[in-house]
């Protein structure tokens, strides 16, 4: 039986982990729901995003935070861009499946550059608070997974404000509701959909600054998160960014905690087995998100 | 599956008629000296491309050096080595076809090993066949001891099982009030990151020290938090783990992050990496690691070796190329022992001198049991006063072993 105080620490770790999953996965569920575009890519772009927080931070000693200044815009624009003059070409009837080839082009097309830019050697950011943390009745909080946690929680309420109080985030909902509808009314779905293919990959770029703070990354890295994100989106209901929120929270804990009694490689199992439950019984996911409901 | 039986067959046919052949050229008493100006041939098949191509590139230096050194004093029995590397492509099939033509066809005088346990095993069995000496630069694993190869000696101190030898040494020699009591192991799914710690595990488990948190995880793990808070909660003596580098990294900042404070901690490859320091920003001290090679080890071919091989390629060499090196020299030892290097006969005898000698190599003596498996141990260097030591054993080590180390 593990003890109160280790059981105590994995349930704040499994919190910290749970909202750094929020954060990654959150962009992902919203190319889902506008544009019905599976984004493999996703990832590659969180680990350059971490690359450049780390090359700021290396090369021009700037904090790694400061480094999202400039790369939440550029990955805004480069989200315009990426939608308008690639996604948008696809054609309707295929455009899931092709989707899927052609982000994962864009994955390994960034994957090799970060290799040839930066060489397959894996970096970590030296932070002089990169081990500090402090201590919560008995727990120990590092401080670096709290600034992480912290990212995530701004990012995501500004995104639901956005969502929710905006004549914009009302345009994007109406857009992943019903696209032919929000037509009628008025809406240019394909300007509303490019911009939020950008607001997706700016949280890449949160993401991936908070992901550097406290790794250490390689160009292939991206390979070993996809596959948990993407389970987070299905089991949280594909579109939903609070499904998605729900869901990485509850899975970043079970993994936390499954790993006392099962040890690494089976507390991992959780995605998938939580994939596979989703799929098996409830396709549109656990928390909100009718969307799926309809393929 | 007939194919290959049959290409054996053949294989065997052809390796007797020639062993054949060539005991009718040695009845001759051609052998020696008909031949002494020609270069001794040396056959190497490597993967210079695909999976492997990096490390097999460091091979090739490695045998590279080893050949201009030794014929820059003259070569071997007076006549000039001469390398004859092919690529396998990092492909089994390709390595035996490899195999067979240097021996079979291009008639080598001596062949030494590719790079990798996969690669290392369908080459053997080739050498074996034609009855050659096989002398090979990696293959550390289990598997190649167990196929009852007679002719393969590994050239390196240590199987990743015995990398920590000398650590539990010292560890059991410890007085009992002050020898760690419990232990923590974490390990990633790998054979030799999980050889390397379970090899100290089964000697300290046997010696009563308590083990309080066995953790194995994927390669693919992304967060090491709960491994941590898990040691962490067990309070063990000692931590041990059995890592790459990556996840030694992670883990190590997890650990210190979680305020955890062992008297031990050692973690295979990642503390000997040029980046660990920066890594882990500096709070290195006091953390072990075993280590095949170091271009500081004492012995004195090495110095040689590191001086000749920096001025030859412009930058020191790393273990690859010193366990390439490390081939060369057995070999070498065997062939100036014996007096002879051609196919046949002689091979016999460079085979019985390997098995019955200790040789002097730039990673310390060596010798093998019946196997071919190295019977030494590996270097264990230590974090200490900001720079990697070697610590143990005695006879090389530049500085103390810290014990219980200072806190990260």
């Amino acid at each position: 039986m593990p003890s109160g105080a280790l059981l105590f620490q994995s349930v704040i770790l499994g919190l910290l982990l749970g909202g750094l999953y929020a954060l990654l996965a959150a962009g992902l569920t919203l190319y889902f729901g506008i544009m019905r575009v599976v984004m493999i890519a996703h990832s590659a772009f969180l680990i350059l995003a971490a690359y450049l927080a780390w090359w700021s931070h290396t090369r021009l000693g700037v904090d790694p935070l400061l480094s999202m200044v400039v790369t939440v815009p550029l990955f805004f624009g480069a989200g315009v861009l990426l939608q308008r003059l690639l996604l948008a070409r696809l054609r309707a009837a295929t455009l899931t499946m092709m989707s899927v080839l052609l982000t994962f082009a864009i994955a390994v097309t960034i994957e090799g550059l970060l290799g040839y830019a930066f060489t397959g050697t894996q970096r970590r950011i030296q932070l002089g608070y990169g081990s500090a943390s402090f201590g919560l009745f008995g727990a120990r909080i590092a401080v670096v997974k709290l600034i992480a946690f912290g990212l995530a929680a701004v990012a995501l309420l500004t995104l639901y404000l956005l969502m929710k109080k905006t004549t914009f985030g009302w345009a994007l909902r109406a857009t992943i509701q019903h696209r032919d509808a929000a037509r009628l009314v008025g809406i240019e779905t394909e300007k509303v959909a490019g911009y939020g293919f950008g607001i997706g990959l700016a949280t890449a770029a949160v993401g991936g600054t908070a992901l550097a703070l406290d790794t250490t990354i390689y160009p292939s890295l991206h390979w070993h998160w996809i596959g948990p994100l993407m389970a987070i989106i299905v089991v949280g209901g594909l579109g939903s960014v609070p499904g998605a929120a729900m869901a990485a929270m509850v899975l970043g804990m079970a993994q936390s905690l499954l790993q006392i009694p099962l040890g690494t490689t089976w507390a991992q199992t959780i995605f998938y087995l939580a994939l596979f439950a989703t799929l098996a019984f409830r396709p549109q996911g656990f928390f909100g998100g009718r969307l799926a409901q309809r393929f | 599956m007939t194919n290959r039986y049959r290409r054996i067959r053949w294989l065997t046919a052809l390796g007797a008629t020639m062993t054949l052949a060539l005991t009718a050229c040695g009845g001759d008493g051609g052998g020696d000296s008909a031949g002494s100006d020609d270069p001794i041939v040396v056959g190497i098949s490597l993967p210079l491309t695909g999976d492997f191509s990096e490390p097999g590139k460091g091979v090739q230096r490695g045998y590279e050096a080893w050949a201009k050194i030794t014929n820059d004093k003259g070569g071997l029995l007076g006549r000039k080595v001469e390398l004859k590397i092919l690529d396998d492509q990092s492909n089994a099939d390709r390595v035996v076809a490899d195999y067979e033509q240097l021996i079979g066809s291009d008639q080598v005088d001596l062949v030494v090993g590719p790079f990798s346990t996969r690669l290392v095993v369908p080459a053997a069995r080739v050498a074996e066949e034609y009855g050659m000496l096989f002398v090979e630069p990696a293959g550390a694993a289990k598997e190649v001891f167990e196929q009852g190869f007679k002719n393969l000696f590994y050239a390196a101190p240590a199987v990743a099982n015995d990398h920590y030898n000398h650590l539990a040494e010292y560890l059991l020699a410890l007085p009992a009030d002050q020898r760690p009591k419990t232990a923590a192991y974490a390990a990633m799914d790998d054979p030799f990151a999980q050889g390397t710690a379970y090899g100290l595990k089964e000697k300290l488990e046997a010696a009563g020290i308590r083990t309080v948190v066995d953790e194995v995880y994927p390669p693919n793990t992304t967060d090491f938090g709960s491994i941590a808070a898990k040691i962490a909660a067990s309070r063990a003596d000692i931590v041990v783990g059995g890592s790459q580098y990556q996840d030694g990294v992670n883990l190590i900042v997890a650990l210190q992050q979680l305020k955890y404070q062992p008297k031990l901690a050692a973690f295979s490859t990642a503390p000997t990496n040029p980046e660990f320091a920066a890594a882990i920003g500096n709070k290195t001290e006091g953390i072990l690691s075993p280590t095949g090679y170091t271009q500081k080890a004492p012995y004195p071919s090495n110095k040689e070796f590191v001086e000749k091989y920096t001025a030859q390629f412009g930058t020191p060499p790393e273990e690859d190329e010193a366990n390439a090196y490390t081939t060369g020299q057995v070999v070498a030892a065997a062939v100036t022992a014996v007096g002879c290097a051609e196919q046949g006969e002689c091979q016999k005898k460079l085979v019985e001198w390997v098995r019955g000698n200790t040789v002097e190599t730039v990673v310390g003596p060596l010798s093998w049991d019946e196997t071919g498996k190295p019977k030494g141990a590996h270097m264990i260097q230590q974090w200490v006063g900001g720079e990697i030591q070697i610590v143990l054993p005695a006879d090389a080590k530049e500085t103390d072993l810290v014990y219980p180390k200072p806190a990260w």
